[in-house]
C-alpha cells in the first residue's frame, strides 16, 4: 500500500511489538530512503483519532518524541476500507516496559534524571510550545530510541482519543473515573501526573498497585492521595521523592509544570509539596451492604449504584452523616441546598433524584468527573464519549439526557477555580441542548457527535468505508457510493447532514429547512440544495456519478411545477445537467427562483381563470328562465317592429300605387 | 308612463269621434275593420303594448286597401256599408289581425330557439378556454384556490 506516493506500507510484515491498543503496526519504508527505520500505525476506523495533533506533530523532530513522519488517509485492503495511516521512526531499542504486568531492570537513580527525565521534560515543552497535551504518557508507551538504549522517546499519542488507552494508574483521579473515551483533550498537567506515575513505575521496575483492579487503584488515589497511594511504603531514592510529590499532585493547581521540573533538574530543589489526604470518618456509612468511611469512596458507590443512592440522599441520611461523621459543615449544607433546591423545584420526582444523586456526587467528590447514570466523563470529553457509544452501537439516551437535564453546567458550576475554557464549554453545552431539541436533519444527536469531536470521520453508511474527515472529502466518497447505489435510496442521511452542518463553514439553514419539510419534493430539493452549494463551494467541479443519482431522484421535483410546457422544457434540460456532472447546474435548472416565482403566480392565475369560466358557464346552464323572459320581450319586441313595419309599408305602397 | 299607455286608447277613440262628421264612411270602416286591433289593446295589459302593436300593424295592413278604395272612389256611407257588409272583406282585415296575433304568439319561441343557441356556443367556447388551461397547467389547475395557496 502506497502512501502519499512515497511511503510503502506492507500489510503483510504486522509489527505487533510496536503497535498501539488502538492501532496495530506494519512495516513501513520511505521510497526515497529505503534505510531509513519506519513503521506504520494503522488506526482502526470506528474510533475517533487526534487529526489535529496529527498536523501539529507531522515532521516534528524532537528530543524525547518519536518523529510523526507523514498521515494521511489511505485504503487499507486488510479491511477493504479507508484508514487513517500513520508513519513513524522507527525506535530501535524496542518498549521500555512491555507490559504493565512485566518486569524490568530498575533504572538507576543516578541515571533516571538525565536519561528519562530530562529527555521527556524536553519533549514535554516542545509539546506544550504547540499547545498540544500528549495524553499517552505511560511506560509501556516509552520507547528506547537506539540500540544502546541511551536516549528515550515517547510512543504514539494520535491513534486514538486522548487519554484514552491510558491505564488507570497513570491518570490523575478525576481523569481515570472517566470512561477512557471520555477523558477529554486534558492538559500539560495531565501529562505531568502521568510522567510521573510512569517514574514511579521505572525507579521500581515494575508497576505500582500491581494486582489490583482500576476500582482499587482509584479509591486509593482518591482516599490516600496519588503519591501515597502509588509510593505508598516503597523505598525511593530520596533525591526522586521531592520530584514524585511534585508530579502526583491531586491538585492541578499545585502540580508542578515543565519549568519547575526543569528547576529541578537543574539541581535547584523546591519545598516538597504535602499530600493531601481525605476525611476520614468514624462511623462508616452504610450503603449497598457495605462501609463507607469517606466522601469520594461514598461518591463512587453511588455512581457503582445509581438507583439506590437517591433514597439516603433525598432522606438525609447523607447529609447528617457528612456533617456530624464527617464533620465537614459546608458539604454538608452543600448537600441539603442540593436536595432541597431540586426536589422542590422540580415536579418529576424521578428526575429530580437523578439530578441530586449526580450533583451530590460531585460535592462528595469535587475531583470526580460528571457521573450520570453510569456515564462517567469530563466535560471535554463528553464529545468522544458520544462518538464511543454511538461507535459501539449503544444508548446513547444517557449521554442526551444528561445534556437536557445540564448535568455539565452542575459540574462546572461546582469548581473551586475559574478556568476560562469552562465558559466556552458551557456555551457548548447550550448549543448541545439546542441541537438535541432540533431532531431534525442537522440536529439531534448526530449534529453532537460532530459538534463535539471535530476530527470524527463521518459516520454514515454511505461513505462509512471512505473514511470522510472533512466536507470537501464528502462528495467525492459519495459519488463513489453513487456507483453502486439502489433505486430507492437517497444521497443524505442525517449523518451526512449533521456533518455538513458542524464541519461546513457556510449558512445551510435554507437546505437544511427545505430537508425538514413534510413534502417529500422539498425534502429532495433540499438533498439537491445541500449538495449542490458543497460542490460550488468545495468542488470537485464534476461528480457524474452523484448528478446522475441525485438527477434520477429529481422527477418529483419536475412534476412539482405546474405548467407543462416548462415541465417539458426542465426534462428535455436534465440529462444535459446530469451529463455536465454538476451538481450546480442540476440545481439551477431545477430550482430557478425566478421559474419557480412565474410559475406559481402563472398558475394562480390560470385557476382563478378557470374557476371564473366554470362560474360563468354555470350561470348560463342554470339561468333557463331569465333565458325565456328575455327570449319572450325580445320576441315580443322583433313581432310588433314587424308588424308595424309591414303595416306601415303596405298602407305606403297602397298609397303610392293608388296615386300613380 | 301608466298615464300616457292608458290614455293613448282613449286619444285615439276622440279622434275617430272628430272624425265622425268629416269622414264617417272611413271612420265606420276603421272602426269595424280595426276592431282586433281595439281588442287587443284592451287585453294587452303590458307597459310595451307589444301585442296592440302586432295585431294593429298587420291589421292596418289589411284594412288599408278598402280604405283607400273608398278614398280614391266612392266615399259614402252606403260604399262603407256595402264594404263591411262583403264577408271577404271582412275576413281580409280580421285575417290579417290574426297573422299579427300569429306574428305576436310565434316570435317569442323562435327566439328562445336563438338564445339557447347562442348560450351553448358561449359555454363551448368557455368550456375550450377551460381544457386549454387544463392542457398547459395539469389537471390541479381545476381545484379550488385554498387557503395555504395563498400563503
Amino acid at each position: 500500500m502506497r502512501l502519499r506516493d512515497r511511503f510503502n506500507v506492507y500489510p503483510d510484515s504486522p509489527l505487533p511489538d510496536l503497535a498501539t491498543p488502538s492501532a496495530e503496526a506494519f512495516l513501513a519504508e520511505d521510497r526515497r530512503d529505503l534505510a531509513r527505520p519506519l513503521f506504520a500505525l494503522v488506526c482502526r476506523p470506528e474510533r475517533p483519532v487526534r487529526v489535529q495533533t496529527m498536523r501539529s506533530l507531522r515532521g516534528l523532530q524532537a528530543v524525547g518524541l518519536l518523529q510523526l513522519v507523514e498521515w494521511a488517509t489511505a485504503h487499507w485492503p486488510p479491511v477493504g476500507a479507508n484508514a487513517i495511516v500513520v508513519v513513524y521512526e522507527r525506535p530501535l531499542g524496542g518498549r521500555v516496559m512491555p507490559t504493565l504486568s512485566a518486569e524490568i531492570r530498575r533504572v538507576d537513580e543516578y541515571e533516571i534524571g538525565k536519561r528519562i527525565i530530562a529527555p521527556l521534560a524536553t519533549a514535554l515543552k516542545e509539546l506544550a510550545g504547540r499547545g498540544i497535551a500528549h495524553r499517552a504518557i505511560r511506560p509501556t508507551n516509552m520507547f528506547w530510541n537506539d540500540r544502546e538504549q541511551g536516549s528515550i522517546v515517547l510512543g504514539d499519542c494520535v491513534t486514538a482519543s486522548p487519554a484514552h488507552d491510558q491505564p488507570v494508574l497513570v491518570e490523575p483521579v478525576e481523569s481515570g473515573m472517566s470512561w477512557p473515551s471520555g477523558r477529554g483533550s486534558g492538559s500539560l498537567g495531565d501529562d505531568m501526573y502521568a510522567l510521573g506515575a510512569s517514574l514511579v513505575a521505572l525507579t521500581l521496575g515494575r508497576a505500582p498497585l500491581a494486582g489490583q483492579d482500576d476500582e482499587a487503584v482509584l479509591t486509593a488515589k482518591a482516599v490516600q492521595g496519588s503519591y501515597l497511594a502509588l509510593v505508598g511504603e516503597q523505598k525511593l531514592p530520596l533525591s526522586l521523592i521531592e520530584v514524585l510529590r511534585g508530579l502526583l499532585c491531586d491538585d492541578p493547581e499545585q502540580r508542578w509544570d515543565v519549568e519547575k521540573l526543569d528547576l529541578w533538574i537543574n539541581g535547584r530543589r523546591l519545598s516538597p509539596l504535602q499530600t493531601r489526604v481525605e476525611r476520614r470518618a468514624q462511623r462508616g456509612f452504610a450503603f449497598a451492604g457495605q462501609e463507607y468511611r469517606s466522601a469520594p469512596e461514598l461518591a463512587m458507590a453511588f455512581a457503582r449504584n445509581w438507583r439506590e443512592a437517591a433514597a439516603p440522599l433525598t432522606e438525609g441520611r447523607v447529609e447528617l452523616w457528612v456533617r456530624r461523621a464527617l464533620e465537614d459543615k459546608d458539604r454538608a449544607n452543600a448537600i441539603a441546598e442540593i436536595v432541597n433546591g431540586t426536589m422542590s423545584a422540580s415536579t418529576d420526582a424521578k428526575t429530580a433524584s437523578e439530578v441530586v444523586v449526580a450533583r451530590a456526587c460531585m460535592v462528595l467528590d469535587p475531583q470526580a468527573p460528571i457521573r450520570y447514570k453510569g456515564l462517567a466523563a469530563l466535560p471535554q470529553g463528553m464529545g468522544a464519549a458520544l462518538a464511543a457509544l454511538m461507535a459501539e452501537k449503544k444508548d446513547v439516551g444517557v449521554w442526551a439526557e444528561c445534556i437536557m437535564r445540564d448535568i455539565p453546567a452542575f459540574w462546572i458550576a461546582s469548581r473551586t477555580h475559574y478556568d476560562p475554557e469552562y465558559t466556552m464549554l458551557l456555551n457548548n453545552f447550550r448549543d448541545m441542548r439546542d441541537h438535541l431539541r432540533n431532531a431534525g436533519f442537522g440536529g439531534g444527536i448526530e449534529r453532537c457527535l460532530y459538534e463535539l469531536n471535530e476530527a470524527l470521520p463521518c459516520r454514515s453508511p454511505l461513505v462509512a468505508h471512505a473514511l470522510v474527515l472533512e466536507v470537501r472529502d464528502l462528495l467525492p466518497a459519495l459519488d463513489e457510493a453513487a456507483k453502486n447505489a439502489a433505486n430507492n435510496t437517497v444521497p443524505m442521511d442525517r449523518h451526512i447532514a449533521a456533518f455538513i452542518a458542524a464541519r461546513f463553514r457556510q449558512d445551510v439553514s435554507r437546505p437544511l429547512k427545505l430537508l425538514n419539510a413534510d413534502d417529500p419534493v422539498r425534502r429532495i430539493e433540499g438533498i439537491l440544495a445541500l449538495l449542490a452549494l458543497v460542490q460550488w463551494r468545495m468542488g470537485p467541479a464534476t461528480l457524474h456519478s452523484l448528478a446522475r443519482w441525485v438527477g434520477n431522484l429529481s422527477k418529483p421535483i419536475i412534476d412539482s411545477y405546474h405548467n407543462r410546457e416548462r415541465r417539458r422544457r426542465l426534462e428535455r434540460g436534465l440529462p444535459r445537467a446530469i451529463r455536465s456532472g454538476n451538481l450546480v447546474e442540476i440545481f439551477h435548472l431545477l430550482d430557478d427562483a425566478e421559474e419557480r416565482r412565474a410559475d406559481s403566480e402563472g398558475f394562480a392565475i390560470a385557476r382563478q381563470e378557470y374557476q371564473l369560466a366554470e362560474q360563468e358557464i354555470l350561470r348560463l346552464q342554470g339561468d333557463d328562465a331569465e333565458r325565456e323572459e328575455r327570449a319572450n320581450r325580445l320576441g315580443q319586441q322583433a313581432a310588433a317592429m314587424t308588424s308595424v313595419g309591414i303595416g306601415f309599408l303596405a298602407a305606403t305602397a297602397l298609397t303610392v300605387m293608388r296615386l300613380l | 308612463m301608466r298615464s300616457g299607455g292608458g290614455g293613448r286608447p282613449w286619444g285615439l277613440l276622440a279622434a275617430a269621434l272628430l272624425m265622425v262628421p268629416f269622414a264617417l264612411p272611413s271612420a265606420m270602416v276603421v272602426a269595424v275593420g280595426m276592431l282586433p286591433t281595439a281588442v287587443a289593446a284592451l287585453a294587452d295589459r303590458s307597459t310595451t303594448r307589444n301585442a296592440a302593436l302586432c295585431v294593429g300593424g298587420l291589421n292596418l295592413a289589411g284594412t288599408m286597401p278598402y280604405l283607400l278604395a273608398m278614398w280614391f272612389g266612392e266615399h259614402t256611407v252606403a260604399a262603407a256599408m256595402r264594404l263591411l257588409g262583403d264577408v271577404f272583406v271582412l275576413m281580409v282585415m280580421y285575417g290579417s289581425a290574426g297573422m299579427g296575433w300569429l306574428l305576436y304568439l310565434s316570435t317569442p319561441p323562435v327566439m328562445d330557439t336563438v338564445l339557447q343557441a347562442l348560450t351553448q356556443q358561449k359555454i363551448l367556447a368557455l368550456r375550450g378556454r377551460q381544457n386549454r388551461l387544463v392542457e398547459e397547467w395539469g389537471e390541479p389547475v381545476r381545484e379550488l384556490p385554498t387557503a395555504d395557496d395563498d400563503g
